[in-house]
């Protein structure tokens, strides 16, 4: 990273949000291979598809 | 849903030239963001976006978010007019970009790339470093929290 850029307005908030990160997700996938990582971000699309359709059912039968 | 997988393949078939940005790009450096599209930036020039035009063809490309039934003429003439497109096809959602911001086009970003296997094909992905760049220069809010994520990759991966 070129320093003009380490030094934008922007880094305090790129900082404050580096401590929430979860790195164990982080780590966890960097163990994958690219094409295991490409197959579970699937995988959680499918759930937050199916996520999404329950919500709706759930508030059309409310 | 979006296929990734079909998506690359059809895109590798038909030798089209083009590099994985975006969110795809992240998810292939270890990111653990959901992304629901897959962003490419494309060879502009009259073979690749003939070879686009073929390769999506089949997967019917439509403007996203444009009403139904809003003529769209998916052809080499439409593309080259054009330069970046959001589209729905029948295998999810895919951005055809000519060239984005603080990166460039495809030969701009090309020496910044690496080769990934996905679903059995080999792609071009951009690197982590210039991926992060090219968040930092778009600079939308949304990314702010990519940027964090990508930068802590960068130092897990050192």
């Amino acid at each position: 990273m070129e320093k003009a850029e380490s030094q934008s307005g922007i880094d305090p908030v790129i900082e404050a949000y580096k401590k929430d990160i979860d790195v164990t997700l982080i780590r966890e996938n960097l163990r994958l291979t690219v094409d295991q990582r490409f197959q579970q971000l699937m995988k959680l699309q499918q759930f937050a598809d199916d996520l999404r359709r329950a919500g709706r059912k759930a508030r059309s039968e409310k | 849903m979006t296929d990734f997988n079909a998506l690359l393949r059809l895109l590798v078939e038909h030798e089209v030239e083009f590099i994985i940005v975006g969110g795809a790009a992240a998810t292939a450096h270890g990111s653990a963001r959901l992304t629901f599209d897959l962003d490419i930036v494309y060879r502009r020039g009259h073979t690749n976006i003939s070879r686009i035009v073929n390769a999506l063809k089949p997967i019917q490309p439509y403007l996203r978010g444009a009403p139904p039934g809003l003529p769209f003429d998916w052809s080499i003439e439409t593309i080259e007019k054009g330069l970046n497109f959001t589209l729905v096809t029948t295998q999810g959602a895919l951005d055809i970009l000519g060239e984005i911001v603080g990166g460039g086009g495809y030969e701009q970003l090309l020496p910044e790339t690496i080769q990934v296997e996905i679903a059995g094909v080999e792609c071009l992905c951009l690197g982590l470093e210039s991926l992060i760049k090219v968040k930092r220069a778009a600079g939308r809010p949304k990314d702010l929290e990519v940027i964090a994520e990508l930068e802590q990759i960068l130092d897990e991966s050192k």
